[in-house]
């Protein structure tokens, strides 16, 4: 009897074990949305970031002492999404703006042509680190980096999404 | 003669074309009648241009006079609710600037709900609704507490049944989609056109930004205090209420953990984005009228202004998902809070005090249309 017992008791938590862990699952991983006038939307997560060419900025934090941010020129990830940059950044399409999001609803915009390598040597990245380490959860996992600009304002936190449109 | 000849032809007609107009006199009035004296065409949302001209409007739902008749009786319809005793003016009361002074509102079945009823003021420029914002307009809104067992408790399709059964609203669909077809989407609209129009622009705040009101001490102090952060090593004292409750409307749509839990018991956000940054996230509502609008935050845990600026000074609860800008945030040199001082609380809540719009709460278009026509129906008996 005992033994018959054991199988049960075996059998019953070999099948719902899955469930348990299933309810113990970690949180989910934050990512930043690619979208908008794109020829592939992106999904990126701090794994995918790493697949990029690392560019370090340094700039001033709250602090009032300089930090290295580490992470990705916009740019880079935009061309990767098939926006047009480069030699394609003219006409029209130098009415494009970029429209960055993060998770408590905050925004700003970039002119397409502020990202460009062909129009400016500043540097906008999308950081993921600082001084070496992760972002602090509340101002990250992602955040933007805008090398030299005066006010912090547009070096937004926690980014959920870069979306490039057309003005109107 | 060629003159003449024409008035020769017209008055040979002239009997008959005066009872062709006289017809079309008698079914043109006929038509009114049934459509009483309602005004038709584009509404005209009038607000200040520093309010800015971000405003949502739907391409398929744009605001008509008509249809804001309509949805201002729709939103006082208990027809809406499964007992017919609730609508949405039942949680949203005009002398309380649309809310119901109560930390969680009674449903059909005795049921409170789990948050704090929300004001409706200035929804022309939100873009997401509900304290977790996860409604993308309040076409979409409108749905949920019409609906949830726990607030009107009633499908859309028995609210279709209802209130096509009733003698004025079919003409007035019409009036309002060109047939009568009543339809939930039809419904829903037409509230959200009247919500839209719910616009708050006269507090002695846009008063004093229009250069016609000009704030005692006490509100100047509190006014400085709300729009900056503290700087202790220059002297400048703050509460950095402008940080999220700033502009001339007094809302930014954000979203932010204010420090109210260590572990909130209401995940907020969290719960909709399983993301451990967003754990006890909720909307930063707007300001205005929110002397009027107790009790405060998601949960209506606070009952005063005074309890929710003491929060804010003195008792932010440390978590991860705390939001950066409060954290230490401090009026005393390598201080962990505000630390207001006590007269410093009562300069805010002075300042608070400026947003109330006595103009909006009392407006005669926002009213219970039905109160209207219960007190003209009573004059008429009394004579």
């Amino acid at each position: 009897m005992k033994k018959y017992t054991f199988i049960i008791v075996a059998l019953i938590t070999f099948f719902i074990s899955p469930y348990l862990t299933k309810a113990q699952a970690p949180a989910k991983e934050a990512s930043v949305k690619v979208t908008g006038e794109v020829t592939s939307a992106l999904d990126l997560k701090l794994a995918d970031l790493q697949q990029f060419k690392q560019t370090e900025v340094t700039r001033k934090d709250r602090d009032g002492k300089d930090h290295i941010y580490s992470g990705v020129i916009l740019s880079e990830i935009l061309q990767k999404a098939g926006v047009t940059l480069g030699k394609d950044l003219r006409g029209e399409n130098l009415t494009k703006f970029v429209q960055v999001t993060a998770s408590d609803g905050y925004q700003v915009v970039f002119a397409l042509a502020e990202l460009d390598k062909d129009f400016t040597d500043r540097m906008i990245i999308l950081a993921d680190k600082i001084d070496g380490k992760p972002l602090l959860p509340a101002d990250g996992p992602f955040r933007i980096i805008v090398q030299d600009e005066k006010k912090p304002a547009r070096c937004i936190k926690q980014v959920t999404g870069i979306k490039v449109q057309f003005a109107k | 003669m060629k003159t003449y000849k024409h008035n020769m032809v017209f008055t040979g007609h002239k009997s008959f074309i005066i009872l062709v107009l006289l017809g079309l006199i008698t079914c043109l009035s006929g038509w009114s009648y049934i459509n009483d004296s309602i005004e038709t065409g584009p509404y005209q949302l009038v607000y200040p241009a520093n309010f800015g001209n971000r405003i949502n409007v739907p391409d398929d739902n744009q605001t008509t006079k008509q249809g804001v008749y309509l949805g201002r009786l729709l939103f006082y319809e208990k027809k809406l609710s499964a007992n017919n005793t609730l609508s949405c003016a039942s949680c949203h009361q005009q002398d309380k600037a649309f809310t119901d002074g109560k930390a969680f509102s009674e449903g059909v079945d005795h049921v409170l709900t789990t948050r704090n009823s929300m004001s409706l003021v200035n929804l022309l420029w939100a873009r997401k609704f509900f304290w977790d914002g996860r409604a993308g307009s309040l076409e979409d809104q409108a749905i949920t507490p019409m609906t949830n067992p726990h607030e009107m408790g009633q499908s859309l399709e028995i609210s279709v049944k209802k209130i096509s059964n009733t003698v004025t609203y079919p003409a007035l669909f019409k009036l309002v989609y060109g047939d009568e077809t009543i339809t939930s989407d039809r419904i829903c609209k037409a509230i959200s056109q009247f919500e839209r129009t719910l616009i708050s622009c006269n507090s002695r705040y846009d008063q004093y930004l229009s250069n016609a009101y000009q704030p005692a001490r006490q509100e100047l102090n509190g006014m400085n205090l709300f729009m900056n952060g503290p700087n202790p090593e220059k002297g400048i004292r703050g509460a950095n209420c402008a940080h999220c409750h700033g502009g001339a409307k007094t809302y930014k749509e954000l979203f932010h953990n204010n420090g109210l839990d260590s572990i909130p018991k209401d995940a907020g956000i969290e719960a909709l984005t399983g993301l451990a940054a967003d754990r006890g996230r909720f909307k930063v509502p707007t300001l205005r009228n929110i002397a009027l609008t107790a009790p405060y935050m998601h949960d209506g845990r606070f009952k005063t202004l005074n309890e929710v600026v003491d929060h804010y000074s003195d008792h932010l609860k440390e978590s991860e998902a705390l939001s950066t800008f409060l954290r230490g945030e401090s009026n005393d040199i390598g201080g962990k809070t505000l630390h207001l001082r006590p007269e410093e609380k009562k300069d805010i809540i002075a300042f608070l005090d400026m947003l109330t719009d006595s103009t909006f709460i009392n407006d005669p278009r926002f009213s219970d249309p039905n109160k209207i026509a219960s007190k003209q129906k009573s004059k008429t008996n009394s004579k």
